[in-house]
């Protein structure tokens, strides 16, 4: 028998379909982390709402989690059709994946109003730095002197999407890697017990076009040059004290809204969560040597979301009767009557 | 000379921004209370304070709405357009000028009034005297016109609803006009307004105000919008009506609304709505509606209900926005890339706007598509005559949504983009439910929603996507006919050209023509327009755009024998049609074609 988690479904039922990505693909990595994460997490299938943009990693929803209504929208524009299902449904448990060409150009305006919303959803960004479907031109996360395959170094800056993110008073911002795998199912597993904008930027290696030894996001440099902030381990609310072994050393526990913990085991020196200068400095002091810091930057408790400043009855809108939505007949009447008055 | 009673147009020039709207306002709703057919058309600019506009006041027995070809009384207090709007003026036009401009009336064949309005206004309120100088040129037409003082003091209170000191401010400008008319000045005009017997269930409302309550009614439950003229009073309609009428009993809402980052993040929040069950709603102008155009392609191809009104103004590019057009029509219909056909409902009145403003959301979510609701400036920001709405006489469609495992077994092969009733519409489940879920998607799917690429898919998806939407044709809300016995010619027009269609039917009429007309009401074409095109000999596409937007959707639609029938005439300057400029084309087409 198939090992099962707290809602009796097995790690199959939270499967998709085949992926059509390049073998190796570091989103195909992601993929299984999130369907590892959703089912240690005992998520129900039925109340995820997979959402994606345009491009490879927008593409991976119909690899994960079959059992999940998905919109794979349009270039840049997850973020506001997220934003809309959000309002008809506060109810659904929005997992969203885009790119860096999804997120960092053509959608970048509504990544950060989705910011600024507080969105309550889980924003992945699959993140290589080219544009892979159509055949490799440089994206707006590529580091500046980073060289992808048979190119020239790239010559414009990069935008760092977790800055920007703590910058814009996003409340939880992490950096991952593809090939971390214990430490992305972590990230992922506490992205998704928060309530708020979760928005984790997992560097995800393009096997094709950007893998080669002079590329910042190669497999190899990545793995090399990795800063980690700190070690991560997820404890579910469900089950407090089974599933991890308390650390030797010394840890600090970020109490996520639904009840788990996230525990931070300092490596180093300790990072402070809940300082933004600290998070900015950790992304600057690793930029300037050409690394890469990854685990949670940034995380704040208790922002409103947006379903919550919208101040929106509690059933969710989509399943409204008619009689809350229509005012009722003498309300037009009385409403006439003013008019001519 | 006899009196002329409740047959003019007055026209009133002054500066954006001081305050002349309420005082316009006034008039003609002292006006529209006393019975008469009076319309008010705000020509403005593009601009907060300072540039010139013109609000045009017609008062006509016959029912004419338009603004009239000639001006009969002007009021001039703008020193910008001063030289210009009296140089304009037929002889024996009324001019009622304010002194304290101190500019020049060089023309001697008009009936001059003039009023010292700033000094009697500062008299009043010196701090206000702006504002309140607009007061006094009410006040001197109700003296000249015989407007009754309590129905302008009836008036003057429903503008400023409580505010009991704007209201005696006011009320002291009126009666300061009325005693400078009496005291110093001798009627030497003709006009007069009469009594006329009020329809009680008549008032006045703009259409944006109407189709805001329309969706309230509907059910509306998200608004995204962005700011745009003329559309944004449509959403501040919704705005504000919320409070009131979709709160449930602990205070919290039905409805959210969302000022968004821009058009195209206002159209992706209306499908994420529809996709996830919900009325979601935006309105906006014609650039609003290019920047939406991607998502409106995949509303339609993913078969998410979806709605959008445009107002539209005049275009293209940033146009004269503050104008009205009915330039965006052929856009709206077949808006995005590859085959794409939308559902478009047209309201030619304040009563339809808020009929269709409920009954979009039906269509949506009964056809699953895109559907837009098209109306203009004229239509959406000014006022209007309603005869009172009517009450939903429908509960809600909520469409083919299935919402429990017994509805599913039901359906024999469910597939979410199968055929499975014959008329093309497909059943949907939705997000949360863990009812047969899909990835929904802009690319090509197949009937069970699974990626496909292929050929025949492809063909076959796309066949029945028009067929679903042919299928509205006689559903949609079909035209309404004026017909003559004779059936010569025939006038198909559409919109806020209802406004004016009266009037071109008697000027054309006093020339000796007997002329049918057809108002389209929605698209796709009704097959109506079609049989009312057969009965004609020959036919006027009558619309306010440059190039015949609706004649050329005519031309595409309708059966390839009766093309030959059909006759352009369609231009825009900006402004509201006026009916003598619409006939005469219509004369003139007439004429070039030796018909």
């Amino acid at each position: 028998m198939a090992k099962v988690n707290k809602l009796d479904l097995a790690l199959d039922e939270y499967k998709g379909g085949k992926s059509t990505l390049c073998p190796g693909c570091g989103h195909d990595a992601i993929s299984s982390v999130i369907m590892k994460a959703a089912w240690e997490n005992s998520i129900t299938p039925d109340g995820i709402a997979k959402m994606s943009g345009i491009g490879c990693s927008s593409k991976t929803p119909a690899y994960f989690l079959r059992q999940s209504h998905g919109f794979n929208t349009a270039h840049g524009r997850m973020p506001s059709v997220t934003t809309g299902a959000n309002m008809a449904n506060k109810d659904l448990n929005f997992l969203a994946v885009s790119g860096d060409g999804d997120t960092a150009s053509i959608g970048i305006g509504q990544f950060i109003h989705a910011i600024r919303r507080n969105l309550n959803m889980l924003y992945i960004v699959e993140n290589n730095g080219v544009y892979g479907l159509t055949k490799g031109q440089y994206s707006a996360t590529a580091e500046e002197g980073s060289q992808k395959r048979k190119s020239v170094p790239n010559e414009l800056k990069q935008i760092d999407l977790c800055a920007m993110a703590i910058n814009l008073g996003c409340s939880f911002v992490a950096r991952s890697f593809s090939g971390s795998r214990k430490q992305l199912t972590a990230l992922i597993r506490a992205g998704m017990s928060h309530r708020g904008m979760a928005v984790i930027d997992v560097i995800s290696p393009c096997v094709t076009f950007n893998n080669n030894e002079e590329s910042y996001k190669s497999l190899q440099y990545v793995k090399n040059n990795n800063e980690e902030l700190h070690g991560l381990d997820y404890i579910p609310h469900f089950n407090p004290i089974e599933e991890v072994e308390i650390p030797s050393g010394g840890y600090k526990e970020v109490k996520l809204h639904d009840g788990s913990y996230l525990r931070l085991e300092t490596i180093s020196e300790e990072h402070d969560v809940g300082d933004r200068m600290m998070a900015l400095d950790a992304i600057h002091n690793a930029d300037v040597k050409d690394k890469h810091v990854t685990g949670l930057l940034y995380f704040q408790e208790g922002i409103p979301t947006l379903d919550e400043t919208e101040n929106l009855v509690d059933t969710p809108l989509a399943e409204l009767s008619e009689d809350m939505l229509r005012p009722s007949k003498e309300t037009l009447d009385d409403l006439l009557t003013g008019f001519r008055a | 000379m006899e009196k002329i009673v409740n047959d003019f147009t007055i026209n009133i020039a002054t500066a954006n921004g001081t305050g002349s709207q309420s005082a316009n306002l006034i008039l003609l709703n002292a006006l529209f209370r006393m019975g008469t057919h009076a319309s008010g058309k705000n020509l403005f600019p593009s601009n907060i304070a300072g540039l010139p506009t013109w609000y045009i006041v017609r008062v006509s027995d016959y029912g004419y709405q338009a603004p009239g070809d000639n001006t009969h009384i002007q009021v001039v207090m703008n020193i910008d357009t001063w030289s210009e709007d009296i140089e304009k003026l037929a002889p024996g036009t009324v001019l009622i000028h304010n002194t304290d401009v101190k500019a020049p009336v060089n023309r001697d064949d008009l009936i001059v009034y003039p009023v010292p309005m700033t000094s009697m206004a500062r008299k009043i309120n010196p701090k206000l005297s702006k504002m309140v100088a607009n007061m006094i040129y009410v006040g001197i037409m109700a003296e000249m016109l015989e407007i009754p003082q309590d129905i302008l003091e009836e008036a003057i209170s429903k503008q400023f609803g409580g505010k009991e000191k704007a209201i005696e401010i006011n009320s002291q400008a009126s009666i300061s006009g009325r005693e400078y008319f009496k005291s110093e000045l001798e009627k030497k005009d003709h006009f007069y307004v009469e009594k006329r017997e009020k329809d009680e269930n008549r008032f006045l409302i703009d259409g944006n105000e109407a189709v805001a309550l329309g969706c309230i009614y509907g059910g509306i439950n998200m608004l995204s919008w962005y700011p745009i003229t003329p559309s944004s009073s449509l959403a501040e309609g919704i705005d504000k009506y919320i409070p009131k009428l979709r709160l449930d009993k602990d205070g919290k809402s039905t409805c959210a609304v969302i000022q968004a980052e821009d058009e195209l993040a206002a159209v992706g929040m209306v499908l994420g709505a529809g996709w996830a069950g919900a009325r979601g709603m935006t309105c906006t102008s014609g650039p609003g509606i290019s920047l939406m155009s991607e998502l409106i392609g995949l509303a339609y191809y993913a078969e998410i209900p979806s709605v959008i009104w445009d107002v539209t103004r005049v275009g293209p590019s940033t146009g004269l926005p503050t104008r009205t057009q009915q330039g965006d029509i052929s856009m709206l219909y077949e808006a995005s890339h590859g085959d794409t056909q939308h559902i478009v409902l047209i309201p030619g009145n304040v009563d339809e706007c808020f009929e269709f403003g409920w009954k979009a959301f039906d269509y949506a979510e009964k056809y699953q598509t895109m559907v837009f609701g098209f109306t203009d400036l004229d239509l959406g920001m000014n006022l209007w005559a309603s005869n009172g709405f009517e009450y939903p006489d429908k509960p809600m469609n909520r469409g083919k949504v299935l919402r429990t495992q017994e509805e599913l077994e039901k359906i024999e092969n469910y597939g979410r983009y199968r055929d499975v009733d014959g008329d093309g519409i497909p059943y949907r489940t939705l997000p949360g439910s863990g009812l047969e879920p899909i990835v929904s998607r802009g690319t090509g799917r197949d009937e069970d929603g699974v990626y496909s690429e292929k050929a025949s898919v492809y063909r076959t998806n796309m066949d029945r996507l028009k067929k679903k939407i042919e299928g509205s044709r006689t559903d949609l809300p079909q035209p309404v006919f004026r017909e003559e016995e004779e059936q010569d010619l025939g006038i198909i027009y559409y919109g806020s050209m209802e406004n004016t269609i009266q009037e071109i039917d008697d000027i054309l009429e006093s020339t000796g023509m007997k002329v049918s007309q057809c108002r389209v009401r929605a698209l796709p074409l009704s097959p109506e327009v079609d049989e009312f095109v057969r009965r004609h000999k020959k036919i006027i596409v009558l619309e306010v755009n440059r190039d015949g937007q609706m004649y050329g959707i005519l031309r595409k639609e309708i059966a390839t024998e009766l093309v030959p029938k059909l006759y352009s005439v369609a231009f825009s300057d900006g402004l509201p049609p006026k009916a003598v400029e619409y006939a005469e084309a219509i004369i003139g087409t007439l004429e070039s074609f030796e018909i």
